[in-house]
């Protein structure tokens, strides 16, 4: 494997009693597609949660590109090249499907308000922009939805948007949470093609938390397994799949 | 029926006051419609404004003119009506000076106050800013250099040099309508931006916001000192038409007044929020022409239009319930890039979406 680009070292996160995390130490390389497993409630969501500044760790340590990012607010972490997406996909209501993809690519000459009144100094990157997000939102089926509220969205489409608004950032790190959760079989498929292409072509890197381990086992280089807070297993995809200790995590339950 | 209908006149006064309300409802728009943060104490930022240009500008006239008198004494008072008006470009100076302070003054007390309470949650926000709004007026009432209840009179309308009056009143219009117009552009190219989208965002769910990288707190802050600035220009402009202020302009009356010209005209539209204005100020300054005419005196014109006011927004929220002019999505050059990549592919042949 190549250096790793984000560490985790002894990671803990307690919710009162509830030990969400506890003490959970791993490496995502460089270009690495890795995926993150475990049956539910094992601390998947709270571990992007706290690598992304959302919440603040009661122990441990979070290290991305050689800095110590714990404690920095969730739109530091952004805003240093490590995107994540929701779980339940947390769209803006009142933005239609564009504005809600036009909204995360981060120092928008128009977003800084002594720039904004003055369309021309931003109309050329804000063009930009709209095509990038057309481009995406057609790639995935979804080019008739570019008007619509996200209210009038089903599940799986808003689940695509919410990974759509992370792809079209420049970030270096992705953090999905269950990209392929609700999604038609085929699209999960093409997503997954599509962020090998991206690590391939453009040298990113992704960490996916997946429930689908059909669709999950095929596309990643790695895979860790967390079950209760802790790191149960971590290797290959075919060596995670045939270690009893998985195998009884998941049936166990 | 009405023997003394002085319709220019009223239409000049009618004017001044949409004006003026209308700078303060496109403001309240910004912060309440577009960011979701409930602002209370918007009065507060509209009589900072005003006691600035109140103060700034009767004791500028007593020092330029070494009157010793303080300005709320009947001395004062006498002299300020001796000298205002003696020199254009005294009264134009303090005037432009009074704008441009006002704005800084008033923005910078929005930001200042607003900043620490942005991290404690919205709800925070809006009863600091009420309780704020109600201690500086207290503090007014009792502050006497600011001439404590009685306030301050006798400020320069800046066209005092013009001999007659009725001019010199719809001057003063086209001013006020002259500043209404440069809100209203600005607060609508910004709505329209890329800024007025990070704006939606954060007032439809702030935490994601901030999760997408934004800086929440600091959008906030920016918002809340265009917004006060704002206001603190709209209550320079009330000082210089009412030529007197006295704290008991400035109640939180005044605020939700504001507040329902927002609801009225549309949450989320700035030009919904002038429509609302003109409504509400219409209705205030038909009740205080025709009142006297009547020769009613039980009912206060007062009570009439607070009446009036809650049927109209009872009725238009029944049947409209985005207000007059609703909300609309953003319009920025994207949509233009849309619709040519949507037209290509049209000519292409292949409909729509590359599969
Ligand atoms: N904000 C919170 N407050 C209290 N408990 C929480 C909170 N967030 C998570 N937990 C608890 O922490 C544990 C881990 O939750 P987490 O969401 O990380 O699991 P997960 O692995 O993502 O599960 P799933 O597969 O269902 O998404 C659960 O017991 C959950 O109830
Ligand atoms: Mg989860």
């Amino acid at each position: 494997m190549t250096k790793p680009i984000l560490e985790v070292k002894d990671l803990a996160k307690y919710f009162g009693g509830v030990k969400a995390l506890d003490g959970v130490t791993l490496e995502v390389p460089e270009r690495g597609v890795i995926g993150l497993i475990g049956p539910n409630g094992s601390g998947k969501t709270t571990l992007f949660n706290v690598v992304t500044g959302f919440y603040v760790p009661t122990r441990g340590e979070v290290w991305y590109a050689g800095e110590r990012i714990d404690g920095l607010n969730p739109n530091e972490v952004f805003l240093k090249g490590l995107v994540r997406t929701f779980q339940i996909p947390r769209l803006f209501p009142s933005l239609t499907v564009l504005e809600n993809v036009l909204l995360t690519p981060p120092r928008q000459v128009g977003e800084r308000v002594l720039t904004a009144p003055f369309r021309s100094k931003w109309e050329e990157q804000e063009k930009e922009l709209a095509r990038k997000a057309v481009a995406l939102l057609r790639k995935f089926g979804l080019g008739e939805y570019v008007r619509a509220r996200v209210s009038e969205l089903s599940a799986a489409h808003m689940k695509m948007i919410e990974t759509i608004r992370g792809l079209i950032t420049d970030a270096r790190v992705y953090l999905l949470d269950e990209p392929a959760a609700g999604v038609a079989y085929t699209t999960a498929r093409e997503l997954f093609t599509f962020i090998r292409r991206l690590r391939d072509e453009e040298g990113l890197t992704f960490f996916i938390i997946e429930h689908r381990l059909e669709v999950l086992m095929d596309f990643v280089d790695y895979v860790y397994v967390l079950h209760n807070g802790r790191l149960l297993s971590e290797g290959k995809p075919d060596e995670v799949m045939s270690d009893p200790k998985v195998i009884e995590a998941y049936i166990g339950r | 029926m009405l023997p003394s209908f002085d319709a220019f006149g009223f239409l000049v006064s009618w004017g001044t006051f949409l004006g003026i309300y209308a700078i303060l409802a496109v403001s309240l728009n910004l912060e309440v419609g577009l960011t979701g943060m409930a602002n209370f104490g918007k009065v507060a930022f509209y009589g900072i404004g005003a006691y600035l240009a109140a103060s700034l500008s009767v004791y500028a006239v007593l020092a330029v003119y070494h009157v010793a008198a303080a300005p709320y004494t009947t001395e004062g008072i006498i002299a300020l009506g001796k000298y205002g008006g003696a020199s254009p470009a005294l009264d134009l100076g303090i005037f432009a000076a009074s704008l441009v302070l006002g704005f800084i003054i008033a923005g910078c007390v929005g930001y200042l106050l607003t900043y620490p309470t942005l991290r404690v949650g919205p709800a925070f926000l809006g009863i600091t800013l009420l309780a704020f709004g109600e201690l500086l007026r207290i503090f007014l009432l009792n502050y006497q250099p600011l001439g404590a209840s009685k306030g301050l009179s006798g400020i320069p309308h800046p066209f005092l040099w013009i001999p007659d009056p009725v001019l010199r009143e719809r001057l003063y219009v086209l001013v006020v309508l002259g500043f209404l117009a440069v809100t209203l552009w600005f607060a609508e190219r910004i709505t329209n931006s890329p800024f007025g989208r990070v704006l939606k965002a954060v007032r439809d769910d702030e935490v994601a916001a901030l999760c997408m990288g934004k800086h929440v707190p600091r959008v906030k802050a920016t918002v809340l000192f265009i917004g006060s600035g704002m206001a603190g220009v709209a209550g320079v402009l009330l000082a210089f038409y009412m030529s007197s202020v006295n704290p008991n302009m400035f109640v939180p009356a005044v605020t939700f007044n504001i507040w329902a010209m927002v609801i009225l005209g549309g949450m989320g539209n700035n030009k919904g929020a002038v429509v609302g204005a003109a409504i509400i100020t219409f209705v205030d300054r038909i009740l205080t022409f025709i009142t006297p005419n009547l020769g009613i005196t039980i009912i206060t014109p007062d009570y009439v239009r607070w009446m009036i006011v809650g049927i109209l927004i009872v009725l238009v929220l029944m049947f409209m319930p985005g207000g007059l002019v609703p909300e609309k999505p953003i319009k920025t050059p994207a949509w233009e890039a849309v619709e040519s990549l949507e037209k290509e592919s049209k000519e292409g042949g292949s409909g729509g979406d590359e599969a």
